[in-house]
C-alpha cells in the first residue's frame, strides 16, 4: 500500500467533514470500533477540546448519534484490535503530516470508556511540548494484565530506565517528531507477512532521548486478543520484546538510573482469584517434570534446583521469588539471542514458568499485599539483577551462579 | 553292453594308473595362476583408482588451505573496515558476537573453498574411475550410496529430535500428563521411518525391511492413537463443546449454562 493511498475520504456529510485538508492542533486516530463505542467515544473528544482545533481519523462509518460538528476523516484500517500495530503509527504519520497536525493522539478499541478528562490531559501532555510520548497509566483490576505485570513492565524498567507501568499500551500521546520515528521503526514491520510485529513506543523514546509522561487516565476496557490461548500471546508479546531488546543492546547495557516514582502505589487488592492457582501449580509441576531437557539448556543448575524446591511446595503457599523469576526472564533473554534452542520451544518453555509466577503472585495478593507493591518489588528485583544479564550477554558461554 | 563295461573299466584303470605327484602339481600351478590373476587384478585396479584417490586428497587439502588463508584474509580486512559497527548503523545490532557479519562472511568463504575442493576432487576421482570401469569394482557406488545413507540419518535425526520438543512443550503446555510418551511416540515414529529409508536407500534387506517398517509404524501410530483417545477424551471434549459454544455465540444463539456449575474464578485473571 502506498502513503498517499492509507488516509483516503470519507463519504461523510459534507456539514460534518468540511476543512478536512485544514490544520488542526490535534490529530486524534481511532481504532476500528462498533458504531456505539464509536459514537460515545466522539461525544468525548467533543467534549474534552474544542471541535475546531480537532481532527479525528478513523475507519469507521460516520453516525447520526455522534456529535455532528467534528471533522472525521476515513483512515486505512489495521487488522489488530488489541494493540497497536506498526501500519498504524505509519498510517497516523501520514495523516498527521495531512492535517499538519501539532500533536497525535492514538487511541485503541474500547477508548471509549477513558474519561473525556483523560483524553485531554494525554493531548495536553504532548501540546504544550512537555513531552514527546504520552503513556497512560490505566487502572486496571488488580488480576488483570499480567504478562505486562510479570515481565513487559519489570523488564522494560530494568533495562531502558523508565518507569512507564504499560510499556504496551493501546492509547499514546505523539508529538510530530515521536510519530515520524515510531513510523519510520514500522516501516520495518510493514510486509504482509509480518502481521503479529509489535513495535515498543517506550524503547524507541528513550533509544532516541525523547521526553516520556505518564498520565493517570483511570479506568479503562482494555481490549483482549480474539484468541485467549495465553501459549500465543505469550509467546507473541514476549518474543516481539525480547527482539526489540536484542536490537537495542547497544542502549541498554549503559547503567541508567531509573526516575523515583512519582505516584503513590496503589493498595486496592482482589477480593479473590486464588481459584486458579492450583491449576497452574500443577501445569507448572508437570513441566518440572518433563522440561527439564529444555530447561537446562536455558538455565543455570541452581535455578533449576531451585525451580526443584518449590515445585513441591503446596499450591496453597506456593510462591516463586522475585530474584528467581528475574533471572529466569534474563536466562531466556539470554537464550533467545543465542539462539540456545529453536525461539519457538524456548517461549513454549517459558510459559509454565510464568504461570508459576502468576500462581505465586495470586497468593502473595490473597495474603493481603496489595498487587502494585508486589508487582513494584519484581521489578525492583529486575532492576537489582540487570548486571547478571549484561554480564551474560557479554560473555553468554558461562553459567553464573 | 559287456564290451563297453569292460572297456569302462580300462580306462578307470589308465586313470588310476597316472601317478599322483603330477596331479598335485597341476593344482599347485592353478592355483599359483589364479592368485597371480588375483594379484595382478589387484594391483591394476589399485593403479588405476590411486591416482584419483590421491588427486581427491591433494584437491581438498589443497582448498582447504586455501580456504583458511582467503577467511583469514578476509575476516582481517572485514575487521579492518569495521564491516559490523558499519551493518549495525544501518540494519540494527541484530547479531551474535558468534556470528557477527564478519564471522560468517569468513566461516562462508572457508567452506566454500572446502567445497569446491570436495568438487574437484570428487570429479578427479570419477574421472579415474571411469578409466577401470573394466574392472569389478562394486564397492565405489555403495560408497556413494552410503554417504546419502548417512545424509539421510542425520536429518531424520534432526527433524525426530525437533519434533519430540515441540510435541512435548506443546502437551505440557496443555497440560497432557502423558506428554512425554506422547514426545517419545513421535520421536520414534520419526527415527523408524528414518531407519527404514536408510536401510531402502542402502538396498539391505529387500521387503524384509519394507514389511518390518510397516508393522512397527503402524504399532506405534496406533498406541498413540489409544494413549491420546482413552487419555484425552475429556479434553476433546470440553474442545468441541467449547468450538461449539462459540459457533452459536457467533449465530446470536446463547447455550443456557449447565445447573449446578459453580462460577468460575478464572474470569478474574486477565493474562494481557
Amino acid at each position: 500500500m502506498t502513503d498517499s493511498s492509507m488516509t483516503t475520504e470519507n463519504p461523510i456529510p459534507a456539514e460534518t467533514s468540511t476543512g478536512n485538508q485544514a490544520a488542526a492542533d490535534l490529530l486524534i486516530v481511532a481504532a476500528s470500533m462498533p458504531p456505539e463505542q464509536f459514537d460515545a467515544l466522539l461525544n468525548n473528544v467533543a467534549i474534552a477540546f474544542s471541535v475546531e482545533n480537532v481532527v479525528v481519523a478513523a475507519p469507521n462509518e460516520f453516525t447520526a448519534n455522534g456529535p455532528t460538528n467534528l471533522r472525521i476523516v476515513s483512515t486505512a484500517q489495521s487488522t489488530a484490535a488489541w494493540t497497536l500495530k506498526p501500519a498504524d503509527f505509519v498510517n497516523a504519520r501520514q495523516a498527521g503530516h495531512e492535517h499538519q497536525a501539532r500533536a497525535i493522539l492514538m487511541l485503541g478499541q474500547g477508548a471509549d470508556s477513558l474519561n473525556p478528562g483523560a483524553l485531554r490531559s494525554m493531548a495536553d501532555a504532548v501540546l504544550t511540548g512537555a513531552a514527546d510520548l504520552v503513556v497512560p497509566h490505566y487502572t486496571l483490576p488488580p488480576h488483570a494484565g499480567l504478562i505486562n505485570s510479570a515481565i513487559l513492565y519489570p523488564l522494560t524498567r530494568a533495562l531502558f530506565g523508565t518507569r512507564t507501568r504499560f510499556p504496551l499500551a493501546i492509547d499514546l500521546g505523539l508529538s510530530l517528531r515521536m510519530a515520524e520515528r515510531l513510523a519510520v521503526a514500522g516501516q520495518r514491520f510493514t510486509a504482509p507477512n509480518q502481521d503479529d510485529a509489535l513495535l515498543w513506543p517506550v524503547n524507541e523514546a528513550t533509544v532516541t532521548g525523547f521526553a516520556i509522561d505518564e498520565v493517570d487516565v483511570g479506568p479503562r476496557q482494555v481490549p483482549q486478543p480474539s484468541d485467549p490461548d495465553i501459549n500465543a500471546i505469550l509467546a507473541l508479546v514476549t518474543g516481539s520484546l525480547f527482539a526489540d531488546i536484542e536490537t537495542k543492546a547497544t542502549f541498554w547495557q549503559r547503567p541508567r538510573r531509573v526516575p523515583p516514582m512519582r505516584r503513590p502505589l496503589s493498595d486496592a487488592n482482589a477480593t479473590d482469584g486464588t481459584g486458579d492457582v492450583a491449576r497452574m501449580v500443577e501445569a507448572f509441576r508437570l513441566a518440572n517434570a518433563n522440561l527439564q531437557e529444555v530447561w537446562s539448556l536455558v538455565l543455570p543448575p541452581n535455578t533449576l534446583v531451585s525451580l526443584k524446591r518449590f515445585s513441591v511446595l503446596d499450591a496453597s503457599v506456593f510462591r516463586m521469588p522475585e530474584n528467581l523469576w528475574a533471572r529466569i526472564v534474563f536466562d531466556f533473554v539470554i537464550a533467545y539471542r543465542l539462539r540456545t534452542i529453536n525461539r519457538g520451544h524456548l517461549l513454549g518453555a517459558l510459559i509454565p514458568l510464568y504461570l508459576a509466577w502468576v500462581a505465586g503472585h495470586l497468593n502473595v495478593t490473597a495474603s493481603g499485599t496489595a498487587s502494585e507493591r508486589h508487582i513494584e518489588a519484581v521489578a525492583a528485583a529486575f532492576e537489582a539483577d540487570k548486571p547478571y544479564l549484561v554480564a551474560r550477554w557479554r560473555w553468554p558461554d558461562r553459567f553464573n551462579s | 553292453m559287456g564290451n563297453l563295461i569292460a572297456s569302462i573299466i580300462a580306462a578307470n584303470g589308465a586313470v588310476q594308473a597316472v601317478p599322483v605327484t603330477a596331479d598335485d602339481a597341476s593344482v599347485l600351478h592353478h592355483m599359483s595362476d589364479a592368485l597371480h590373476q588375483s594379484i595382478y587384478r589387484v594391483l591394476t585396479l589399485l593403479i588405476a583408482v590411486l591416482p584419483g584417490i590421491l588427486a581427491f586428497f591433494v584437491a581438498v587439502a589443497l582448498f582447504t588451505l586455501c580456504g583458511m588463508l582467503i577467511s583469514w584474509a578476509l575476516r582481517r580486512c572485514l575487521t579492518w573496515v569495521k564491516f559490523d559497527m558499519r551493518l549495525a548503523r544501518k540494519g540494527g545490532d541484530n547479531w551474535s558476537p558468534a556470528s557477527s557479519p564478519t564471522e560468517i562472511a569468513a566461516r562462508g568463504s572457508f567452506w566454500v573453498c572446502v567445497l569446491l575442493g570436495l568438487i574437484i576432487g570428487v570429479s578427479a576421482f570419477d574421472t579415474s574411475y571411469a578409466t577401470g570401469t573394466a574392472l569389478p569394482i562394486t564397492l565405489l557406488p555403495y560408497v556413494t550410496h552410503a554417504v546419502g545413507a548417512a545424509l539421510i540419518l542425520v536429518a531424520g535425526i534432526v527433524i525426530a529430535r525437533f519434533l519430540a520438543r515441540s510435541v512435548l512443550i506443546s502437551a505440557v503446555n496443555a497440560q497432557l500428563q502423558y506428554a512425554r510418551v506422547l514426545s517419545l511416540g513421535v520421536k520414534w515414529l520419526v527415527l523408524v521411518l528414518t531407519a527404514a529409508m536408510v536401510l531402502d536407500h542402502l538396498e539391505v534387506g529387500g521387503n524384509v525391511v519394507e514389511l518390518a517398517f510397516g508393522i512397527l509404524f503402524g504399532g506405534i501410530v496406533l498406541t498413540l492413537a489409544l494413549a491420546v483417545g482413552l487419555g484425552s477424551r475429556d479434553l476433546v471434549s470440553r474442545s468441541l463443546e467449547s468450538h461449539l459454544e462459540g459457533h452459536v455465540e457467533r449465530n446470536g444463539d446463547r447455550i443456557p449454562p449447565p445447573p449446578n456449575v459453580p462460577p468460575v474464578t478464572s474470569e478474574q485473571i486477565r493474562h494481557f
